[in-house]
């Protein structure tokens, strides 16, 4: 039997609505290709996403898909891995729904090192709502809720993952689809919580400099700087540069990855299950005892 | 340059180079099919049709490459992937803008015959059999006829106002 999956395989029939342009179109692309190389069948595989442009991304996939509830992708997505660990979950969304109204989770889904790989198509405004501030928009950035520039510093979601200590970081761009698409195979690959900033620009309310014709000008592969992925510190150090260079390539890949929360959720089950009658249970029989 | 990905041209057979040619095409149809569908769910009709012709033009050459394929070298399985490349004749995805016009189209397509010419261009001197050789500069010479195709209807093609920058909704606060 055949069993070689092409990019098209986990295509879906539903046709892609973003305006023409968008570098979603690109991170879609990349994605097919990515698990075309991973070569899981799509019925393994489940698509978890918030609302936002990028977030409808479960839908053009042939994979599991739940387009769940604004800046709620995170948390559903630890519950859909806990409950079906042997699903390759992705996470898809955007810059406003990963880190502002869904930005407490983050921390979370990170410390506890659960197995999904979040992919955040920052294009630092909300597009889908027609242009209005978002929490990576720079500073001095001009909106219909900013008609004077924003006054606001935006959030580094470079610096903000590593510093809760995620164990895979990259950047990408659209503008390098080879390199975009090696990371997200890469990503997917990582045991445990991987993160991918994905530069995307909004065609329609992005600033000019934000666009993938600029994105070729300005990208820096990390690789081309001699980054060490290992080196947890220099890591740090170049994330602070989010918003005034473009760097891509993987920041911080943890060369020793510690157990992921699913399999220790696994370990506990197993101990549970050899018997020992659970904390609880005693408790409960001492209480209708008395 | 046009990156050339996970083609290693030192072993490539002349089986292997019809099938990347056949992937080129098929990646390019694609793209113009993908095209013609934003474009048209974005009520740009006339460029939608232009890049559907486009995508028919390419699924073309598909066609005459595949059955060249098949009679040298029959169901033989590759070990070519659509994977290993990227938007070799494909127009990139920040060519197309809604509201865009067929000029606009037609300088798209020039600049995605101009990458496939260097692509070719570059294989070339890469691979070593004579056969190999022989076949990469043919597709790369097609690349130069295509190109004056596209050439003649720009010439043809009058300059209008561009209003890809019009859109038919303003931004709005919430």
């Amino acid at each position: 039997m055949n069993t070689f999956l092409g990019p098209n395989d986990y295509k879906s029939p539903l046709k892609p609505i973003w305006c023409p342009g968008c570098g979603d179109y690109g991170v879609l692309q990349a994605l097919y290709r990515a698990l075309s190389a991973i070569g899981r069948p799509p019925h393994e595989i489940a698509f978890i996403s918030g609302i936002g442009c990028s977030s409808r991304i479960p839908g053009y996939t042939t994979a599991y898909g739940f387009n769940t509830v604004h800046g709620r992708a995170l948390p559903i997505a630890q519950g859909v891995k806990l409950a079906s660990p042997e699903l390759l979950v992705v996470v898809a969304g955007g810059d406003g729904d990963g880190f502002s109204i869904g930005g407490g989770h983050v921390p979370h889904a990170i410390r506890r090192n659960v197995d999904l790989t979040y992919l955040v198509m920052d294009n630092q405004v909300y597009g889908l709502t027609k242009g209005q501030l978002s929490p990576t928009s720079p500073r001095g950035l001009k909106t219909v809720t900013s008609p004077m520039g924003s006054l606001e510093q935006p959030i580094n979601p470079l610096l903000t993952v590593l510093a809760y200590g995620a164990g895979f970081v990259a950047q990408a761009t659209p503008a390098d689809m080879p390199g975009m698409t090696a990371l997200i195979e890469e990503a997917l690959r990582y045991p445990g919580f991987s993160f991918v900033n994905i530069q995307s620009p909004c065609v329609t309310f992005g600033e000019e400099e934000q666009q993938l014709r600029a994105h070729k000008a300005r990208m820096k592969p990390l690789a081309s700087l001699g980054h060490d992925p290992a080196n947890q510190l220099a890591a740090l150090d170049l994330a602070r540069a989010y918003g005034t260079e473009l760097y891509t390539g993987v920041f911080y890949r943890n060369p020793e990855p510690p157990p992921t929360y699913d399999a220790l959720v696994r370990l506990r089950q197993a101990e549970l299950q050899r018997g020992e009658p659970r904390p609880r249970a005693r408790v409960l029989e001492a209480y209708l005892r008395s | 340059m046009v990156p050339i990905t996970g083609i290693d041209f030192e072993r490539i057979t002349l089986r292997d180079a019809l099938d990347l040619a056949v992937l080129i095409e098929e990646e390019a149809r694609d793209r113009y099919w993908e095209f013609a569908e934003q474009l048209a769910t974005h009520d740009t009709p006339e460029v939608a049709d232009f890049f559907s012709r486009m995508a028919r033009i390419e699924d073309r050459h598909r066609t005459e490459l595949l059955d060249r394929r098949r009679t040298l070298f029959g169901d033989a399985p590759t070990s070519v992937e659509r994977r290993m490349i990227f938007d070799v004749e494909a127009p990139g995805y920040e060519a197309a803008r809604a509201f865009m016009g067929v000029r606009k189209a037609l300088e798209a397509v020039l600049a995605a015959e101009v990458k496939a010419y260097a692509f070719f261009n570059e294989a070339v001197p890469r691979v070593k059999d004579p056969e190999l050789q022989a076949l990469f500069q043919e597709l790369r010479d097609e690349e130069v006829h295509h190109q004056s195709l596209v050439k003649a209807e720009l010439a043809r093609c009058p300059e209008k106002p561009d209003d890809s920058e019009a859109y038919a909704d303003d931004p709005v606060a919430q």
